[in-house]
């Protein structure tokens, strides 16, 4: 039963990497050519995505019998959930697909770093240590993984404000039929990245505190300064300041865009530099 | 006309209460706090910390978290926070409880705004009837010519920076009474071993406490699958020899008594054995791997545990024998469950079976419940923010020929316009259709 489920959880996760790579190609065709049924069928391939990933993930747990957390390979492949989950909620509720030309390529170059640096003794369904059997490891991921989709979400926004108001800062009217044309106004994209970064936010100050709650009942602190801990606080702190900028001394536009795509930077590097070239406590996650 | 001169603590407070100063003071704890994940930590990796440039080590970028300039950062910071939130705390009162309808039309908000004409008594029904449905709690004013409301709804969103703000000041002081008044130690023993809480190793802090902790058993246990389960120790507290509690620990599951808190923390296997030492039989446990040695009374012989296997079914092990100071093993050799060795000549050694050598972790720290008080009101700061943030909204009536007028009313669009701005209209259409 084990080799048909292991079998079966390939086939998803081979069906989720064609998908999300075939949605970013015919994103970036719908960007250039602006046909309705090429965007259509772009969305429609991300869901087709989105559900072969999140068969991978399921599958993955009735392999293992417990969350899909215990590796590198199983953080990714629910980081990559995570910002298509969101991803596909604000293009639905904001009616905004062309910010998918611009996030596809994250899940896209996450879903290769799989592809080309795990080879299959990595990626299998290992044992996890005591440590991790814990209930607060899952709200502690399952929080990361939605507030670091929603960064990844605000940094697509702030890479389109900044092409835009480069294009803007030409002096010419965007052009009808030029690329930038499709993206929503300066205004819209700079107050949909803020609401991301204010719904992820509260996300990441509830995946520190619950890894802080679930640290004390493993090791007995809460707060040990690990590398892991310590770029989470200074990711965190990024976005404090970002929100704290904007409320304070009014810093939108090209500020507040550099700053959401800074903040993403720092994601990244807590995600993965601190992983593979920091080892501490979270060095399981390797 | 004498100017007024700005006393040190004014210009104390005034530097204090700069938003500006708490900005600076969180990017400058980010660099710092990213140095320190550079540089090896002493109390992680004491060899490679030592290995460090000594200007750095004097400087404190070994042990950064720790230095009395990183806490004194922290420290301001803490200090901005308080500052500002005192400064803060009367306007936000103010527009939470003490709210003001506009005296005029200049102070009804711009960004949002609409008006329209129609009769005063109907515009007022339907204003009162739609915004109360809607949840908001309405305030009116009435003059000679002209009326005027506001509306606030989720008026404890306000609330939320306030206590976001003071979250943090909790968090450091919860860290700052369990730094100061808690301990932290760690306790290795074996199956059967009775360890004085006082004698534990202490990494920081003092133990006041005065019980024993007995370990009654220690246990690495599998899965059917094969996987490990956990590592689980059954420990007693003993006071004067009489045992006040007893519980069993497990990764992930601690035990707190008097508020000493004991968490699994390692597990190492070992064996248990008996020397016969001329006819007295002697109880002995060993750690896998030299973790310790046993002596044999009247004699330099040092025994010590190479290897142990961990299967419980098959204990075996093998073992050195060493001779006084020298490095060279005198005897070695391998010993089976039951089987009975002569160690050089000295006494008679018998494998009795495996047994546990538990790692445990042993904290004091009576600011954890402030900590999470801080947590739970970092959280609770937060939500008010962002996902239950207040929408006031402002309105005024001016009659222009008999019960005509024109009605403009507003909403504060704090920082995002978008969301609030289909609120409003919503509301502005329902007032109309009236």
């Amino acid at each position: 039963m084990n080799l048909g489920l292991q079998n079966l959880e390939s086939s998803a996760f081979d069906v989720m990497v064609m998908a999300y790579i075939l949605c970013m190609i015919l994103y970036w065709v719908w960007i250039g050519l602006k046909k309705d049924l090429i965007g259509t069928l772009a969305t429609s391939v991300a869901c087709l995505g989105l559900i072969a990933n999140t068969a991978a993930i399921i599958i993955r747990m009735v392999i293992s019998g417990h969350p899909p957390l215990s590796n590198g390979y199983e953080f990714l492949m629910t980081f990559v959930w995570g910002i298509m989950a969101v991803y596909l909620y604000i293009e639905f509720r904001y009616k905004l697909r062309s910010l998918g030309a611009f996030v596809m390529p994250i899940p896209v170059m996450l879903l290769m770093f799989i592809i080309m640096s795990m080879g299959p003794e990595e990626r299998v369904a290992q044992a996890i240590p005591p440590a991790l059997k814990s209930q607060w490891l899952t709200f502690h991921v399952v929080t990361a993984m939605l507030a670091y989709g929603a960064f990844a979400i605000s940094f697509g926004l702030g890479v389109m404000y900044l092409l835009k108001l480069k294009e803007e800062g030409k002096g010419w009217e965007a052009k009808p039929q030029g690329i930038i044309a499709r993206f929503p106004d300066l205004e819209t994209l700079d107050e949909l990245s803020y609401k991301v970064v204010g719904f992820a936010f509260p996300l990441l100050s509830l995946c520190i505190i619950t890894g802080a709650i679930w640290a004390n009942y493993a090791w007995g602190t809460y707060w040990s300064w690990d590398p892991k801990e310590t770029w989470s606080l200074i990711t965190w702190i990024i976005y404090a300041a970002y929100l704290h900028a904007r409320l304070m001394y009014g810093w939108k536009g090209k500020r507040a865009a550099w700053m959401a795509v800074l903040g993403f930077a720092a994601v990244l590097f807590t995600f993965f530099g601190v992983n593979y070239f920091l080892p501490g406590l979270h060095s399981y996650a390797q | 006309m004498k100017e007024h001169q700005e006393g040190a603590v004014d210009k104390i407070w005034r530097i204090f209460s700069s938003m500006k100063l708490g900005l600076v003071l969180l990017g400058v704890i980010a660099f710092f706090s990213g140095v320190g994940t550079l540089f090896p930590q002493a109390d992680v990796d004491p060899d490679k910390a030592q290995a460090v440039g000594k200007i750095w080590q004097d400087l404190g970028f070994t042990h950064l978290y720790s230095t009395y300039w990183f806490r004194l950062i922290l420290g301001f910071l803490c200090i901005n926070l308080i500052v500002c939130s005192i400064q803060r705390f009367q306007g936000i009162y103010n527009r939470t409880f003490k709210l003001q309808p506009p005296k005029n039309r200049t102070n009804i908000p711009k960004k949002i705004q609409e008006t329209w004409k129609g009769d005063s008594e109907s515009l007022r029904n339907s204003v009162q009837k739609v915004l109360r449905s809607r949840g908001f709690k309405v305030i009116f004013e009435e003059n000679d010519k002209q009326w005027s409301y506001i509306a606030i709804k989720r008026r404890w969103g306000n609330w939320g920076s306030f206590i976001t703000h003071l979250s943090f000041v909790v968090l450091v002081v919860g860290a700052f009474i369990g730094s100061s008044m808690g301990f932290k130690g760690f306790l290795m023993a074996g199956v059967g071993t009775t360890v004085p809480i006082h004698s534990i190793q202490v990494s920081h802090g003092t133990v006041k406490e005065n019980f024993d902790v007995l370990i009654n058993s220690a246990e690495d246990r599998f899965l059917a699958n094969g996987q490990r389960d956990n590592w689980y120790t059954d420990l007693s507290i003993l006071e004067n020899g009489k045992v006040m509690a007893r519980h069993t620990i497990s990764v992930n599951h601690p035990f707190t008594y008097q508020g000493v808190t004991f968490y699994q923390s390692s597990f190492i296997n070992g064996v248990h054995l008996t020397a016969d030492i001329k006819g007295q039989k002697v109880p002995v446990i060993l750690e896998d791997r030299g973790g310790n040695y046993f002596q044999a009374p009247g004699t330099d012989l040092y025994l010590v545990a190479s290897a142990i296997t961990s299967d419980p079914q098959k204990p075996s092990m093998l073992f050195e024998v060493f001779k006084g100071m020298s490095e060279n093993a005198v005897q070695s050799g391998q010993l089976d469950f039951g089987q009975t060795i002569d160690i050089q000549g000295a006494y008679k050694l018998t494998l009795d079976g495996n047994s546990g050598f538990t790692g445990l972790q042993v904290k004091q720290d009576p600011g954890v419940m402030v900590i999470w008080l801080g947590c739970a009101l970092l959280l609770l700061g937060l939500i008010l923010s962002f996902y239950w943030r207040s929408i006031l909204v402002t309105g005024i009536f001016q009659a222009e020929q008999g019960n005509q007028g024109e009605i403009t009313m507003g909403v504060s669009t704090g920082k995002v316009v978008g969301g609030v701005k289909e609120v409003f209209d919503r509301l502005v259409r329902e007032i109309r259709a009236k």
